[in-house]
This record gives C-alpha cells, sequence and structure tokens, in this order.
C-alpha cells in the first residue's frame, strides 16, 4: 500500500527528503535572529527524541509511554557530571548512551513480559518511579530544584556554536537510526511489529529484538536528554514527568510514526505551536488539546502520511478525469 | 509531479521562516519592556493570574502620570507553566526577540531558579515577585537578581521570633509538602527556634506529596503524637483541604495550627466561609486588612474593582516589581546599561502597600533581598472581605531587620558551596 | 505503639482506599470493557465537583441532589466524548498511541474549559449539616462524612459486582470485553454498550469528584494530580479488573497509613515502592490471572 514505511528504501526521494533537513537547519543562523538559533537547536534535541523513540515505536510496534525517564536519565548525566566537575562534556555526553542503555537493559526486561497495552502502562509505571527517584534525592540529583548553570565547555559557550554541534550530533544520529532500520535486524524489527508471533515462529527471540529495540530507543533518548542539558544548562525533574513522554508521542504521531522523518517534521510543529501560542493566550491548553483532538482524529497517518494521500489521490483524481473525459 | 509537490514545500518552508523573521525586526526602542512569567494554569493559576492583574495596575498608574523619565512601560506576559525548562524558552525569548529590559515574576523557585540563570547568562536584571526560595539570593545570587517578596528566611525568622514567647508551645509536629520548599520553610525555622528555647522538641513529621488530595492518615498520625503546635509549610489549596479534613477530628481544639509563610492567603479565607476556625496562627507576604494604610487599603480597592476580586498576596508582590523597575529606571536614567541598574537598583528604598507606617521597603545590597516587615495573625471573625468571614486579627509585628540572615550568615552560605 | 494509634491508622487508611477507589474504580472499568486507558479520568473528577459546586453552591440544590447531578453531568460529558471522539479510533492501526493522545488532549481541553468557567478561585461546598461531625470510638475519631464515603465505594463495589455478574447488561459487557467481534455478532450492541460503560465510569468519575468536594480543593489542575495515584491502583490490582481496583486501592492506603509512622520522610516513594515490587513479582497485578495477558 505504501512505500513510505521506515524500512522501504527512498531512493532518491529520501536523499532529497535528507538534503531538505540539512539545508534548512544549516541555514537557520543565517536568518541572523538568535529566537530561530534556539528554536532550532531544540527541535534538533526533541526531533532526536522522537526518532530515536519511534525506532521502538514506529518500527517495532512497542508503544513505550515512559521514554522520559531515559530523556531525563541522559540529561541528569551530563548535568551531574558536569557540575559535580567528574568529567569533561565530552566524556559526559557519549557517557548519557552507556546511562540510557544500562537504564533500558534493567527496566526493558521487566516491561516485555507484558505486551500490547499492558507494555504501555509497565513502561509508564516504572518511568514514574524514576522520576520519584530523581524528585526525592536531594543530595544527588538536587531534588526537584533541579541543577542549574551545568558549566559547559568554552568551545560550546555561544549557541551559535553549540547549535551547530547539536546539528552534527543530531544528524549522525539520524543516519545511525536510519542504518539501524535498514539493516537485517531492523527488518526483523519491522517483521516484530507486523507480527510478533509469527515472527517467533521462524525462530526469531522475539524478546531479545524487543530488548535490543528499547535500549537503542533509550540510547538515543539519553543523548537527547545530554544535548538538552548542554542547551539550557538547567535540567529539572520535570524533563522525566509522563507529561514529556506523551509530547514525544504528540510529536511522533503527528509528524506521521511510518515515515522516517515525520517525528522530526513533528517535532518541529510542536515546538513552534507551543512558542507561538503561549505569546497570545493564557488559555494554551484549550489550543493544544484542539490541536492534539484534531490531529487525532483528521490526520491518522501524521502530517507526511496525510499529505502523501491527498497527493497520491489528487494525482490518481486527476488521472480518472482525464479518463472520464476521453470516451 | 512528487519531485515538484517536495520543491514546493522546500520553498514554503523557507518563504515561511524569511517572512516571520522580517515581521518582527522592528521595534519600538522608547518603551521599557517587562518581560513577565506567571503560572497560569494548573495549581497555582491563581497566584499568576492575580500577579499579571497587578502587575498591569502598576504599569497603568505610571504610564498614566507620564512614565518613567518620559518612556512609557508595556509589559509582556506568557505562562510559566511551572516548568523551568520552558519557562527558559520564554526567558530566552523575551531577550533575544522582544528585546526586554527586564526581566519579571516566578512563583515556581525552581522556575526562578533555572531563570535567573538566564538573567546572569544575559546580563538581563530579573525582578523575582513571589518565589520564596533562599538560596536565590544566598548559593545561588547573581548580581542582575532581585527579589522584592520575602523569602522563607524571613517569614521564617519571625515565626521562631513569634513563638519563642509562647511558653506552652512545646512539643512540635511538622507536616509539609515534599520539596524544596516545605523542606526549607520549616528548617530554617526550625533552626531558629532552636537558638532561643531549648525547651523545644519535635514529636513528629510528615512530608506528604505535593497536592496530595488525601491527608486522612496523617492527620490521624498527628493526633496520635499529640503535638502542643502543629506546624505546617503547606500553601494554596493544600491548606484549604488539610483544614477541611481535620476539622471533624477537632484537630484544631487539641493543637495549635501555625503555618507562617503562605497559610495566612486571602485564597484560603475566601475558600472557607464556613468552618474555618478560630485562633489559626497564619500570615502570608501580603495581607488585605494591614497594615492599615492609604496606599493599602486603595491598593486592594482598585484591584477589587478592576478584577472583581480580592487579591491573593502574590498580587502584592508583582505590583512592586513594577514599581521597582520603574524606580531603578528614573534613578538610573537608563533602561538598557544594567550595570547602571544594579548599582542604584540596589540601594532602592520605596513605599509599598504592605508597609507599616514609617517605614519603607528596602533593596539590601549584599543579598537583593527586599527587607519587609512581617506581621503574624490569628483568625478571627471579620466579613469586611467577603466571602471570607474570617480574618487575619491579633496581629504581632516583627521589624525588618530582625528577620533577615545577617551579612556574616549569607557569606558563610555562600562559602560553603563555593568549597 | 499502642493499639489506639494502629486502629486509628488503619481507618484513616481505610477512607484513603476508598476514596482511591472511587476514582480507580471507573478507571478500570473502562480499561476492562472498552479497552482505552483514560488519562482523562481525572478531569471528570474535576467536572464532578465543579458540577457540585454548581449545584450545591450556586444553585442551591441539595448536597444529594447536586452528588447525583454531577455524576449524571460527568457521565453525559464521557458520553459525548466517547459518541463524538473515542469512538472514531477504534480499531484503527495503532490505536494505543491514539488514546494516549485523545484521552491527554481533554485533560487540557477540560482544564482550560473548567477555568474559562469558574475561574481559578478555591470552591467549597459544605457537608449535609448531619454529616458534620464525628464518631467517637473510644480513643478513636471517625469523621462521619469518612463513613459515608466508606459506605459509597463499598456499594459502588457491590453495585457493579452485581451489574456485571447478576445482569444482561452485565453478561453483555463481559462478551464485549473478552471478544469485540464475537459479541457482536452474537446480536450485542456493541458501539451503545461501549458508550453506556464508558458513561458509567465517567459517572463514577464525577461521583468520586463530587464527594470529595467538601473535603479537598476544588482548583483547576486537580484533575491531573489523582491521575497517576489512580493508575498506581490499578496497576497494582490489574488493569482491567474491578475487584483489583479495590484491592490496590486498600494495599496502597493502609501501607501509607502505616508507613508514615515508620518512614515519614519517604511519603512519596511507598506507592512507588509497592508498584515496584508488584510489577517485579507480577507484572500483570495482583489479581490478574496468571498468563491471562499475552
Amino acid at each position: 500500500m505504501r512505500d513510505d514505511k521506515p524500512g522501504a528504501k527512498y531512493g532518491r526521494d529520501e536523499w532529497a527528503q535528507w538534503g531538505v533537513a540539512l539545508v534548512v537547519f544549516a541555514a537557520v543562523p543565517l536568518l541572523g535572529k538568535k529566537h530561530f538559533v534556539n528554536m532550532g537547536n531544540e527541535i534538533l534535541v526533541m526531533g532526536l527524541f522522537a526518532m530515536g523513540f519511534n525506532l521502538l515505536y514506529g518500527v517495532t510496534g512497542m508503544l513505550s509511554f515512559g521514554q522520559a525517564a531515559y530523556y531525563g536519565v541522559g540529561a541528569y548525566t551530563v548535568g551531574l557530571l558536569l557540575s559535580k566537575g567528574v568529567a569533561p562534556f565530552w566524556v559526559a555526553l557519549p557517557a548519557t548512551m552507556a546511562v540510557g542503555g544500562a537504564l533500558a537493559l534493567v527496566l526493558g526486561p521487566l516491561c516485555i513480559r507484558l505486551s500490547g497495552v499492558y507494555f504501555t502502562m509497565l513502561t509508564l509505571a516504572f518511568a514514574e518511579m524514576v522520576w520519584g527517584i530523581v524528585f526525592k534525592w536531594y543530595d544527588f540529583t538536587g531534588g526537584d530544584n533541579g541543577i542549574q548553570g551545568i558549566p559547559m565547555p568554552e568551545a560550546l559557550h555561544s549557541p551559535l556554536r553549540y547549535y551547530y554541534f547539536t546539528l552534527a550530533v543530531v544528524f549522525v544520529s539520524f543516519w545511525l537510526i536510519r542504518r539501524i532500520v535498514d539493516s537485517p535486524f531492523g527488518a526483523v524489527l519491522q517483521s516484530i511489529r507486523e507480527n510478533p508471533e509469527r515472527t517467533g515462529f521462524i525462530g526469531v527471540k522475539v524478546r531479545r529484538y524487543q530488548l535490543a529495540a528499547m535500549v537503542l530507543s533509550g540510547v538515543f533518548a539519553a543523548l537527547a536528554g545530554g544535548l538538552f542539558a548542554g542547551y539550557q544548562h538547567s535540567i529539572h525533574p520535570d524533563m522525566l514527568h509522563w507529561t514529556k513522554s506523551g509530547e514525544v508521542i504528540l510529536m511522533s504521531i503527528l509528524g506521521g510514526v511510518s515515515s522516517f522523518f515525520g517525528p522530526l517534521m513533528g517535532a518541529g510543529i510542536i515546538v513552534f505551536i507551543e512558542d507561538m501560542i503561549g505569546k497570545y493566550t493564557e488559555f494554551w491548553e484549550i489550543w493544544i488539546g484542539g490541536i492534539m483532538l484534531a490531529i487525532v482524529i483528521f490526520f491518522p497517518r501524521g502530517l507526511i502520511g496525510t499529505f502523501d494521500t491527498w497527493i497520491t489521490r489528487w494525482r490518481n483524481h486527476g488521472k480518472h478525469a482525464e479518463t472520464a473525459a476521453r470516451p | 509531479m512528487r519531485k515538484e509537490g517536495r520543491k514546493r514545500q522546500v520553498m514554503l518552508a523557507i518563504g515561511l521562516v524569511l517572512v516571520l523573521g522580517l515581521a518582527e525586526a522592528a521595534q519600538a526602542a522608547e518603551k521599557i519592556v517587562i518581560g513577565a512569567m506567571y503560572p497560569m494554569t494548573g495549581r497555582a493559576g491563581r497566584y499568576g493570574i492575580d500577579s499579571v492583574s497587578a502587575a498591569e495596575i502598576a504599569m497603568n498608574e505610571i504610564n498614566a502620570k507620564g512614565g518613567v523619565n518620559g518612556r512609557m512601560i508595556d509589559i509582556i506576559f506568557n505562562d510559566s507553566k511551572a516548568n523551568p525548562a520552558y519557562s527558559i524558552k520564554v526567558a530566552k525569548r523575551y531577550i533575544t526577540e522582544d528585546k526586554v529590559n527586564f526581566l519579571m515574576g516566578v512563583v515556581s523557585s525552581a522556575v526562578g531558579l533555572a531563570v535567573t540563570e538566564v538573567s546572569k547568562e544575559n546580563k538581563v536584571i530579573f525582578v523575582g515577585t513571589d518565589h520564596a526560595s533562599t538560596a536565590l539570593t544566598t548559593e545561588k545570587f547573581q548580581p542582575y537578581y532581585f527579589r522584592v517578596s520575602n523569602n522563607t528566611y524571613q517569614s521564617a525568622a519571625a515565626a521562631a521570633l513569634y513563638a519563642k514567647d509562647i511558653k506552652p508551645w512545646k512539643k512540635y509536629y511538622v507536616i509539609g509538602p515534599d520539596y524544596e520548599y516545605g523542606h526549607r520553610t520549616w528548617e530554617d525555622f526550625w533552626m531558629l527556634l532552636g537558638r532561643q528555647r531549648k525547651d523545644v522538641q519535635l514529636v513528629g513529621q510528615a512530608w506528604p506529596k505535593l497536592f496530595e488530595p488525601d491527608y486522612t492518615p496523617y492527620i490521624t498520625a498527628i493526633l496520635s503524637a499529640k503535638p502542643d503546635v502543629l506546624v505546617t509549610t503547606f500553601w494554596g489549596g493544600d491548606t484549604v483541604a488539610f483544614i477541611k479534613q481535620a476539622l471533624p477530628y477537632k484537630l484544631f481544639d487539641k493543637m495549635k495550627f501555625y503555618n507562617y509563610d503562605g497559610g495566612g492567603n486571602y485564597e484560603l479565607l475566601e475558600a472557607m466561609p464556613t468552618g474555618l476556625p478560630k485562633g489559626l496562627v497564619l500570615s502570608a507576604r501580603h495581607h488585605l486588612n494591614w497594615p492599615d494604610t492609604k496606599q493599602n487599603k486603595e491598593f486592594v480597592a482598585k484591584f477589587k474593582a478592576q478584577t472583581g476580586r480580592y487579591p491573593s498576596y502574590a498580587a502584592e508582590g508583582a505590583y512592586a516589581g513594577v514599581y521597582f523597575i520603574a524606580e531603578g529606571v528614573r534613578q538610573a536614567g537608563t533602561a538598557e546599561d544594567p550595570d547602571k541598574l544594579v548599582a542604584v537598583m540596589e540601594k532602592i528604598k520605596f513605599k509599598l502597600p504592605e508597609d507599616p507606617e514609617g517605614f519603607m521597603s528596602y533593596m539590601r545590597p549584599i543579598d537583593h533581598q527586599i527587607v519587609q516587615v512581617q506581621a503574624i495573625g490569628e483568625t478571627v471573625p471579620d466579613k469586611s472581605f467577603p466571602p471570607a468571614t474570617m480574618m487575619l486579627g491579633n496581629w504581632k509585628i516583627f521589624k525588618a531587620e530582625e528577620i533577615i540572615p545577617s551579612v556574616a550568615e549569607i557569606e558563610a552560605a555562600r562559602k560553603a558551596v563555593k568549597k | 505503639m499502642d493499639g489506639n494509634l494502629l486502629a486509628a491508622q488503619f481507618i484513616g487508611g481505610l477512607t484513603s482506599a476508598m476514596s482511591l477507589f472511587l476514582v480507580a474504580s471507573g478507571l478500570t472499568l473502562i480499561f476492562g470493557v472498552v479497552n482505552v486507558f483514560n488519562f482523562a479520568h481525572g478531569s471528570f473528577y474535576l467536572l464532578g465537583a465543579y458540577f457540585a459546586y454548581q449545584a450545591v453552591a450556586v444553585s442551591g440544590v441539595g448536597f444529594w441532589a447536586g452528588v447525583l447531578l454531577a455524576s449524571l453531568g460527568a457521565g453525559a460529558a464521557g458520553v459525548l466524548m466517547e459518541y463524538f471522539f473515542l469512538r472514531r479510533i477504534y480499531g484503527r492501526a495503532g490505536e494505543a498511541g491514539f488514546q494516549i493522545l485523545l484521552t491527554y488532549s481533554f485533560i487540557l481541553i477540560l482544564d482550560d474549559v473548567v477555568k474559562m468557567i469558574w475561574g481559578t478561585d478555591y470552591k467549597s461546598i459544605s457537608k449535609p449539616v448531619a454529616l458534620a461531625g464525628s464518631f467517637s470510638l473510644g480513643e478513636v475519631t471517625m469523621p462521619r462524612y469518612d463513613l459515608v464515603v466508606i459506605v459509597i465505594g463499598l456499594a459502588v463495589a457491590f453495585g457493579m459486582w452485581a451489574a456485571i455478574r447478576k445482569t444482561r447488561f452485565g453478561r453483555n459487557l463481559r462478551a464485549i470485553s473478552s471478544n469485540r467481534e464475537m459479541a457482536s455478532s452474537l446480536g450485542v450492541n456493541v458501539p451503545l454498550a461501549l458508550s453506556l460503560v464508558f458513561g458509567l465510569a465517567t459517572a463514577l468519575g464525577g461521583l468520586s469528584g463530587a464527594i470529595s468536594a467538601p473535603v479537598r480543593t476544588v482548583t483547576p489542575g486537580a484533575g491531573i494530580e489523582v491521575i497517576i495515584g489512580s493508575l498506581i491502583v490499578v496497576v497494582i490490582g490489574g488493569l482491567g479488573n474491578f475487584w483489583g481496583a479495590l484491592v490496590g486501592a486498600l494495599v496502597i492506603g493502609e501501607v501509607t497509613a502505616f508507613g508514615i509512622l515508620f518512614l515519614p520522610q519517604w511519603a512519596i516513594l511507598f506507592s512507588y515502592a509497592v508498584m515496584a515490587l508488584v510489577l517485579i513479582f507480577r507484572p500483570e497485578g495482583l489479581l490478574m490471572k496468571r498468563g491471562a495477558v499475552r
């Protein structure tokens, strides 16, 4: 039916998407507005978070409602290592991936014992527990006050430099995610999404693959969290709250979970909308809620997926019209 | 066909970005722009919405008199969502896009701690109006931060002086929300009281989560411990819920109820027109009926006239914040030179609605913390601010200088962090 | 530690448990039958509280009539939500993600709607005069109103049990929850039943909000705070299991009541700790049959 499943080879079309995404993000600072650089930075970070999440959701078909735990743990890895002076940023940022992966290795086996919505609830429950610990452990995490003034290396002090640094890290990650999806391993993940039982029948150890997907997803979420800590220089337990996990689901579904860059696009739109609406009304909740509702009802395949459908339909409609005109 | 579609998407995206960029290029330079952040949703929404109204009142008053040095004040508001990450983003946008001269506001201390970092990095003065964490003026102090409302230390110090003289208060029990504010408000008090009384003892403590809906098991535990006085560090709706649930246990007949930082807020008095017990010992950062000065009465009456409701204490903080900024700009003759502004703002002395006759609030250079009188009262029947049927009375007043940490204490706290 | 203290804590825990159960029962009911985790359940609790305020404090209806109206109002709102929105995503590919977004969007929307209508100040309604006081059993005090809450909680539990086990409607529900298509082909009007269940469950949410209005704070944002607590209760008890919600609520209520005597500093982690233990050893919850899932 669709040619835009994450596993499908895009050929030239996807290269065009990569090109557009890179050029647009690389060009943002040329507009000369610091605010756009900040927004762009946040979009990139949230985009990475969402793309990593989609590796689990869109590709493997596992809906986690606890990804904020990994994102937050990544942020706290950078925050704690830097503010306690244990390790420099260049060590701390890669360390987030190890910590995120390790957390997934601990929580993953507990979560994948159940499937479907039970799995979803387990991820949520464990993420809330991680939140509780971060919130409560004053001596270590700073508790509800969080950590401020995270000391960043001189080379990344300017927002512009940090932006390009983020851009590089995020696009390398995108490339890695693409490679993972395209690999034989990725093919197994997609077959698990389509039918876990049947995948099991052909001798695949489904749970092992599911765990691997959770670990990879946790790795990218933690990396995104680490990048965010470096971007804002402040972190807070709210980053682990379930609303954050909900946000990343929203971004992915909004953009489209079955198109590779869908989650990035969703992240861009949500970050942009949040920024705009807050400016104009105190009743932003009803707007965001209304937009979410509209997406759910009218865009079941996300914006990219729906646009594709429209384009296809329009094209076909044109063809039919032509045929009709010629008796 | 398909390729054309993509091209169009790209052009559209680039075009959109360009248009948005140009549209905001022109900004009126002559106005004094304040970027304000207050929570307008969730539990603290009342504080934020009252703060917005009060800030607007102050702005209109100042602008009606011709502004400051001929310049009008303009305030931009944005919901802080009580969320530090979001507030940082808004603060940065205020600075880079809206070119604000000042940041103002913030109810949550965690948000305050996050925003003060932005203020420091960008050298934009941040005037805190309603968050109470003492850390902002001690350990986390930075020169571009000022606070125009009392911090928890000041409330706790006044509370310790109050409790010191009440001989029967010997056995204490504390219950408060389990987060920084709840703990710090109590710990400062207990430390200061311990310095002045050796015969007090803590018979129990309880730390439910913030916004806990159900306090029943905590109440039964408190009753079993039989304290003389129950200190609570709840604020807002948590105080209301706790009192409602404790009433049938006759808890208030068996012990004194003491909430010295946020408990005496009008929102509580208003929320319980029936059933609020007499003799609760409470305070807040501003009171509708104290001090009995012309300025306070006018402030309250004006707020009521414009919004249809009486202000919670956050309102006066925001009102003070706008006047503080105006006074700073007037004295410095500029709104653009932060260092010059800091130099005059740290010596500002001005009269606020909450200042009693013969006293003016003033800023202390060492910690940029406003120094104010604190009043602690008891609930007494009083129907002058309906729908409340109880207001605070039987006031005890604590001099501003008696309730601030000494310079040596502040320096010691800062040193301890640096180590 | 004397007997009075233990008795007092036990009763306090029981009261908390019943309040928890009332919210969680609707949540688990929707999950069990409609197969939706309704994040907006707390918002129906919130609506119930505000409807009760409107009826009792503003319109001057009697207390119990107000509680009834509030429950019906919340239930009606629930039916509308199900009929106009939720129904459109049943069976859609990736339904779970859409469920989360849809119900979450209702939290946001209803929170703002409440704020627009009633403002941000705290609302109060008074208890009936007859229920204002308390009973004394020796040293132990028990508020009359809390006893009523416990009775209502038990009545709801028993009523639901009877409705599910003893009536035709209940039989249909059980059929739907085990196999929706099969039930439909056997002539059960599935869409209608789902709407009714959703309405019933949100009415329970409204009921819990309404009866908690006199003893809690009625304020925007109060809905979102009960949802995680209820989630913990239903996860402990077993998702979708009605009795599980009761057991889960009792466990959380009593663990909190006794836990605070020993570890007052760690109260906020109690429920998480219990949940962690249950999830590690019985991920399907206390009352779910082993192997029933998957």
